[in-house]
Formats: structure tokens, C-alpha cells, sequence
């Protein structure tokens, strides 16, 4: 199994390079595909309808365990997930974990989410995680760990400023991933290359490749389609054909 | 009791049956395969689930009722299924052993799931009449053309993994009549049976209660115990939770509590959950009582769903959700509350409950239990209103009737609440309160010849004067007052008279009178 955590600052195309990503690495792998913004649209990128999301499920949880009897209630969510939360393409599985959680004590749910979570990611060769830079599931433990953390900037200094958020986030939170890569997106000019690249020297992190701006994204974006519509044989997308086969060889 | 036996089926209905040990099996077995998914487009069929009844079922009969590992499939087998298609599916369990009661159905029930999923390409989920299985195809591919292969495989994994199970038999049916007559008469029947007996389950029933320490990151002192009649302060875990959770990872968050002696039946106190108590509090707490307001009240976390308030001027009980965001009768509204009160505290006067322990037989049992509650949020009282005696359900106010103390106390006085006359606890008829005293009367506290004696309520059981404190051995725990000390030269001894006083003190502010510098 390989887990691929793509995250960055909102609005640097990172769930545009999700989307790429599952939709390349599906069709050779079985595959888990993770929301994990709450912000984002990672189904709308993929042009998939999705289920019930996680945390819906586990509102559910909350105020129905107490009708649960002798029933296991790992049992439970478990069959909640695997049954309404998870969706299911002709290429590979979806989950949309949804908002945070609300008011009250979700100690209990949290932990046999995490053991559900663990024992469903293990049979897939690939996950990969489209998730907000505040990293909070891996915070929370629902998801246990990363392989590949790719953060993905575009040309700001507010990305790059998160970039190096995450990586210290990541280094705290022990997430014992094997690398963690930068990811240069939407770059129109030297000036924006050089910058990161500097960045990526300076704090020592990976930089997997830089994608230009393309204004066939942005368009397929504007008129709400699915990125995965996205001419194979475009620059970007042969980018990210090629990214996607240097992490998952 | 629904009488155990095996069921019968009409001669005409088609049966494989299938007598000892499979040599081999063309699929793998390990735990590895757990949370195994079959995606929609590997499978071969599905069975149960959405679209068609299913049901598992365990029963315990006796020894000589039991054919050791023999399997009868009634109804089409795998091999004249179709493709992609969906199928009823019911599978029966006879056990039979020694150790093999009644009770313990459940349990080896619930392992179905656990050891199925150890087959390589066999996905079960859910539980009971919700069951939902997938096979995949290649395990089909690999060899795999009856259910009896898996009926097999199973028992073989209940018998190692379960040795007091001595004799084991399966049914597993697929006629969509058949499952759904079985389901319907029988196993139904049996899940309804078991809930009703869950009901009935109380803490003098059970030899160990369990622990849940899921919340010590936030309240490194808090102590939950789980028992039959006390759910979890969060809500989310009941005694069978625990027992779950505690098989599957004995040193985890979830550990068993032996009981030990039984101190007080009535408090529910146990040298058992004393000690675990005190080890796990890192010597905070020694004892806690599970049914107790007032005394050696178990500790709050911070998750808790409902908080309890003492309300000395009515000399009852007031409960407040989490959800209810306006002032209870005492000023306070619960996020004030249970700031005082979270962070595992043990503090009297205030609990912290999950809504759940509002169906306990015992609920608070040592302090009146319900005859003690006089006001929550009508919200609350809507969702739990069942669980109240008939008697005392529609004397307990909610913000409709009252909203202050004053309010509280009229309504209190005109539907004749029992904390007005005096409460007689159910559990063993003896009254805990004295009731209010009159007004007209002059009711004197008089704490003779005390000499320089930091102000201490007196362990009171019942409450006599018009200043009530809880009948504790603790302390009341105010936030955290300082111990007040009387002048020195007041050494011969002071009188103190209160008389009909009400007391409400927000803040004590003490402080060593300065030295006055410069001004002499």
C-alpha cells in the first residue's frame, strides 16, 4: 500500500493534482480515493456523485448508539461505511470524509473510525488523500500515516509560507512518512521558477516537477466539468502522468 | 425464552449436506484479509445486504442435539447462483459445549463476522438481520463452488479460536422463503430476547466492569467506569462496548475491573474500582461510588452529555444537556458548569452523566434517584421521558415552568414534589431528605463552642437545617475555597448563629491586611 497525502494552501490546485493523480494511477491499481477537505470538491474534480460522507455517518452514530443494545458498534460504522459512505467507480472506491465534527464527546467514534479506516486502506495498493494543510485527520489519527506527502504551491509566498508549515506540521505530528515533495503549479514566468526552487533548496524539501499554467484546467474548472476531462497529451497532464508513476513506481 | 432447537425444513426444498473436517480449502485464511473490500466489479454474488434478507444466528443446544462440523446448505448453492447477482442468505449456528449457555450466544454470534472475514475473498458485514456478503470472483476462479467450503472454514476458526465451543453445526440457507420464515419466526425473536435481557442486566450480574481512559488526554485524572447500569459520561459506551472493546485489546483503552467486595450495594462502591480508582487517578481519587450525587461521586471528564447540579434552595437535582444553551435555575448555563466540573474532577454537588444513564435502574439510586430530580430542559425530558416514574414525571419542571430558583420553588410547592415533604429512596425506603422547613418557622444553626475551626460543613445524612449541604463526607467543594481561618484571639470560642439565611457567595477575596509603609 502507498499513501499519497496531497495538500497545500486552499486554492493552489491541489485537488486538481488529486484528481490527475487517481485518475492515472487507477487505471493500473486499486484504488482509494480520500477527501479530506471539507473545503474542497475532489468529486466534482472527478466528475463522480458522491454517497454520504464520513462525518455524516458518524452523526448518525452519535444519535443512534444509544438504541444499539448488544449490537457492535464497530460492527456498526463499519458496515455504514462500507455501505453508504463509500462510492464506487468503475475505477477505483471514494471517501469523502465531510465536516468536523460537532459539539459533544467524539472520543469513542473517533477511535473505532480509526481502526475501521486502517483495516479498509490496507487493501488497496494506493490512497491518495486530498487534504487541507491544517492536516487534520492525520492530526486526529483517523488516517495513521502517509508515505508521500506532496504539497502542492503556486507562485506566492503565502504557498510557500504553508509549504513550510507543513513540513514542520508533519515532522511534529510523527507521520513517518518517506518524503515529503514540493509541487510547483500554475508557474507563468523564470521569476516564479527560480523562486521556488530556492525555496525547495532552502529548506531542504524535494521538488517533484513544476506545471505550468494551462488554460485548459482553468477553463474545464470554470465550466464546472471534471478535471479528469483534461487532454492526455498536454503538457500537464503528462506532467502528472509522470509524477504519478515516479511515486508509485 | 424462545425455545432452542433446530429447525425443520420441508422434505422438497433442495439440501447439500456435508459430515466432518475439509482436508483443504482453495482460499486463504488469515487475519490479514480483514476490512478485505470486494468492489462491486470483482464480485461474484452478493448475499443479504441491501437489496435481500439476511440474517446470522447462534444457538446453544445441548450436546447430543449438535452433529460435530456438519453443514447442510438449503437452497441454491454458489454453484447455481448467477453472476452478479444478489441472494438471501441465512446462516445458523448450533453450538454445543460444557461452558456453552444461553447467554454466551451473543458473543460467539458477534466472532461470525471476525472469522469469516479471515477468508481470502469473502467480505461480511454487519450484524444480526443486517448481514451483507460478497464473494469475489476470483476465489470462484480459484476454486471455491460451495457455501459448505465456507461453512467449513468458519467452524474450523470457531472451534480453534473458541475451544469451550465443543460441537459445532451449520445451516446456511439461501431460499428467499425459507430465509425469510426462519428470520422472521425464529431469529428475531431470539435478537429481541437478548435486548430485553440486556435491559434487565445490572451490576450485581456481571463479575467485572470496564474502564475507559479514551478521554485522559484531556482529563489525565478522569476515571470512567463502565458498568451495566452506568454507561459511559460521553454516551457512547455501554458495559457491552467495554467487554467488546477489552477482548479485542486487553491493555488498551478498554480494560477490565474486577469488582471485588461489594462496600455499599446502595451507593454502588466496589474495592475493585476503588483500587483501579486510585491507580489509574495516580492516587487522586480512592473511592468512587456509581450511584451516588453527593457522596464519592465518580469523576467528570469534559465529554460528558448532561451535567447535574445540586440546588441547595430547593434541595434537589437539576440536570442540563450540552445542547441546551440558556442559564439553568441556579444562574448557570452548562458550559459554566462543566468547566468547573471537567477535567476529571471529583466534585459534590455536580456529575457529569451520558443520557444513557437516565435508563439506569439505578440512576443516582442512593440519593432518590428520580424522586430527587426537580427541573431539566424540556428538550432533554422529551427525549429520556419514558425512563421517569409516572408518579414524578410531571413534577419535574422545565424552562416552560421555571427558569429561576424562586420560580423553581413555586412550582416545586404546588405540584407537591417530593423534595417539598421529604424523599423516600425507592431503593430501600429510607428518607434522605427532611423536606423543606417552613417558612414562618425560625430554624437556628447554632454551632456551639468552636473554637478557631476552619468552617467545615459537618457530614450531615439528612438535612435539617436551612443552610443544606449535601449529605457528604466530603467536603463541599466550592471552587477551590481557602480554608477560612478565624482571628487567633478568638481562641475561647465563637457562637454562630445563622438564622434562616440563604447564602450565595460569587467570590471570596482574602487578603492579610497590608502593612502601611510610611505612615506611622
Amino acid at each position: 500500500m502507498v499513501v499519497i497525502a496531497v495538500t497545500g494552501k486552499g486554492g493552489t490546485g491541489k485537488t486538481v493534482v488529486s484528481a490527475l493523480l487517481i485518475n492515472f494511477l487507477s487505471r493500473n491499481h486499486s484504488l482509494l480515493a480520500v477527501d479530506a477537505d471539507p473545503d474542497s470538491n475532489l468529486p466534482d474534480a472527478l466528475g463522480v456523485q458522491p454517497r454520504k460522507t464520513l462525518g455524516e455517518i458518524r452523526e448518525v452514530f452519535q444519535v443512534s448508539r444509544d438504541d444499539m443494545g448488544t449490537m457492535n458498534k464497530e460492527q456498526w460504522l463499519e458496515g455504514k461505511i462500507y455501505g453508504e459512505a463509500i462510492t464506487e467507480t468503475d475505477a477505483y472506491d471514494l471517501l469523502v470524509m465531510g465536516r468536523p465534527e460537532g459539539e459533544g464527546c467524539y472520543c469513542f467514534a473517533n477511535s473505532l473510525l480509526r481502526g475501521v479506516l486502517r483495516r479498509l486502506m490496507r487493501h488497496y495498493d494506493v490512497v491518495v488523500i486530498d487534504t487541507e494543510a491544517g492536516l487534520e485527520h492525520f492530526s486526529r489519527r483517523t488516517i495513521s500515516s502517509a508515505d508521500y506527502i506532496v504539497v502542492v504551491t503556486d507562485m506566492s509566498k503565502k504557498g510557500l509560507a504553508t509549504a513550510k508549515r507543513i513540513k514542520e506540521l508533519s515532522k511534529e505530528l510523527k507521520l513517518n512518512f518517506k518524503k515529503i515533495f514540493l509541487l510547483g503549479n500554475r508557474i507563468v514566468n523564470n521569476f516564479g521558477e527560480e523562486e521556488i526552487k530556492r525555496f525547495a533548496d532552502e529548506e531542504g524539501i524535494e521538488l517533484l516537477d513544476l506545471l505550468p499554467y494551462s488554460e485548459e484546467v482553468v477553463n474545464l474548472d470554470l465550466r464546472g466539468e471534471p478535471i479528469t476531462k483534461l487532454d492526455e497529451s498536454s503538457e500537464y497532464a503528462r506532467k502528472v502522468l509522470k509524477i504519478a508513476n515516479k511515486l508509485v513506481g | 425464552m424462545v425455545d432452542r432447537k433446530k429447525i425443520e425444513f420441508p422434505e422438497d426444498v433442495k439440501k447439500v449436506e456435508s459430515v466432518g473436517e475439509e482436508a483443504e480449502f482453495p482460499f486463504d485464511i488469515s487475519p490479514m484479509y480483514e476490512g478485505e473490500r470486494i468492489r462491486k466489479g470483482e464480485m461474484y454474488v452478493e448475499l443479504g445486504g441491501t437489496e435481500q434478507p439476511g440474517f446470522e444466528l447462534v444457538m446453544a443446544l445441548s450436546p447430543d442435539e449438535v452433529e460435530d462440523m456438519k453443514v447442510t446448505v438449503v437452497g441454491p448453492d454458489l454453484e447455481e447462483m448467477e453472476e452478479g447477482k444478489a441472494y438471501p442468505y441465512g446462516m445458523i449456528y448450533y453450538v454445543a459445549g460444557s461452558q456453552v449457555e444461553t447467554d454466551l450466544e451473543p458473543v460467539i454470534e458477534r466472532r461470525n463476522h471476525d472469522f469469516q472475514n479471515y477468508l481470502e475473498g469473502y467480505m461480511h458485514l454487519n450484524q444480526r438481520y443486517d448481514i451483507w456478503i460478497r464473494i469475489g470472483k476470483s476465489s470462484v476462479k480459484k476454486g471455491l463452488k460451495s457455501l459448505v467450503q465456507i461453512a467449513k472454514a468458519t467452524m474450523m476458526l470457531f472451534k480453534n479460536e473458541l475451544p469451550f465451543i465443543e460441537k459445532i453445526e451449520a445451516v446456511y440457507i439461501t431460499d428467499a422463503d425459507l430465509v425469510t420464515k426462519v428470520l422472521n419466526e425464529v431469529a428475531m425473536r431470539i435478537y429481541e430476547e437478548r435486548d430485553a435481557r440486556v435491559e434487565a442486566l445490572h451490576d450485581e450480574d456481571v463479575d467485572e466492569f470496564y474502564s475507559c481512559t479514551l478521554c485522559q488526554s484531556f482529563a489525565p485524572t478522569n476515571v470512567c467506569v463502565v458498568s451495566p447500569d452506568r454507561p459511559s459520561l460521553c454516551g457512547a459506551i455501554s458495559w457491552f462496548d467495554g467487554r467488546a472493546a477489552a477482548k479485542v485489546d486487553p491493555e488498551g483503552p478498554n480494560r477490565a475491573i474486577p469488582k471485588g467486595e461489594l462496600i455499599d450495594p446502595i451507593g454502588g462502591e466496589y474495592s475493585g474500582v476503588n483500587e483501579f480508582a486510585k491507580e489509574e487517578s495516580g492516587g487522586e481519587y480512592e473511592r468512587v461510588k456509581l450511584h451516588s450525587f453527593f457522596e464519592y461521586p465518580h469523576t467528570s471528564c469534559g465529554c460528558f452529555e448532561v451535567i447535574g447540579f445540586y440546588m441547595p434552595e430547593v434541595d434537589g437535582i437539576g440536570w442540563v444537556h450540552r445542547g441546551y444553551p440558556e442559564p439553568a435555575p441556579n444562574g448557570l448555563p452548562f458550559s459554566t458548569m462543566a468547566g468547573q466540573t471537567g477535567g476529571g474532577k471529583q466534585i459534590a454537588g455536580f456529575l457529569g452523566v451520558g443520557i444513557s444513564y437516565f435508563r439506569s435502574k439505578k440512576f443516582i439510586q442512593a440519593d432518590g434517584g428520580w424522586y430527587r430530580v426537580v427541573w431539566m430542559p424540556k428538550e432533554l425530558k422529551d427525549r429520556i421521558s419514558k425512563y421517569i416514574p409516572d408518579d414524578v414525571r410531571d413534577k419535574i419542571a422545565t424552562e416552560e415552568d421555571a427558569r429561576t430558583i424562586d420560580e423553581l420553588k413555586e412550582f416545586l410547592k404546588k405540584v407537591d414534589h417530593p423534595v417539598v415533604k421529604g424523599v423516600v429512596r425507592p431503593v430501600d425506603g429510607k428518607k434522605v431528605t427532611d423536606g423543606w422547613v417552613e417558612e414562618e418557622e425560625e430554624e437556628e444553626v447554632v454551632e456551639e463552642e468552636k473554637p478557631a475551626e476552619a468552617v467545615q460543613p459537618t457530614p450531615q445524612p439528612q438535612m435539617a437545617q436551612a443552610v443544606q449541604y449535601p449529605p457528604t463526607q466530603l467536603p463541599v467543594q466550592l471552587p477551590q475555597l481557602p480554608q477560612l481561618q478565624l482571628p487567633a484571639q478568638s481562641a475561647g470560642g465563637v457562637k454562630l448563629v445563622i438564622k434562616d439565611a440563604k447564602i450565595y457567595i460569587d467570590k471570596i477575596v482574602i487578603k492579610k491586611p497590608e502593612e502601611k509603609k510610611g505612615g506611622k
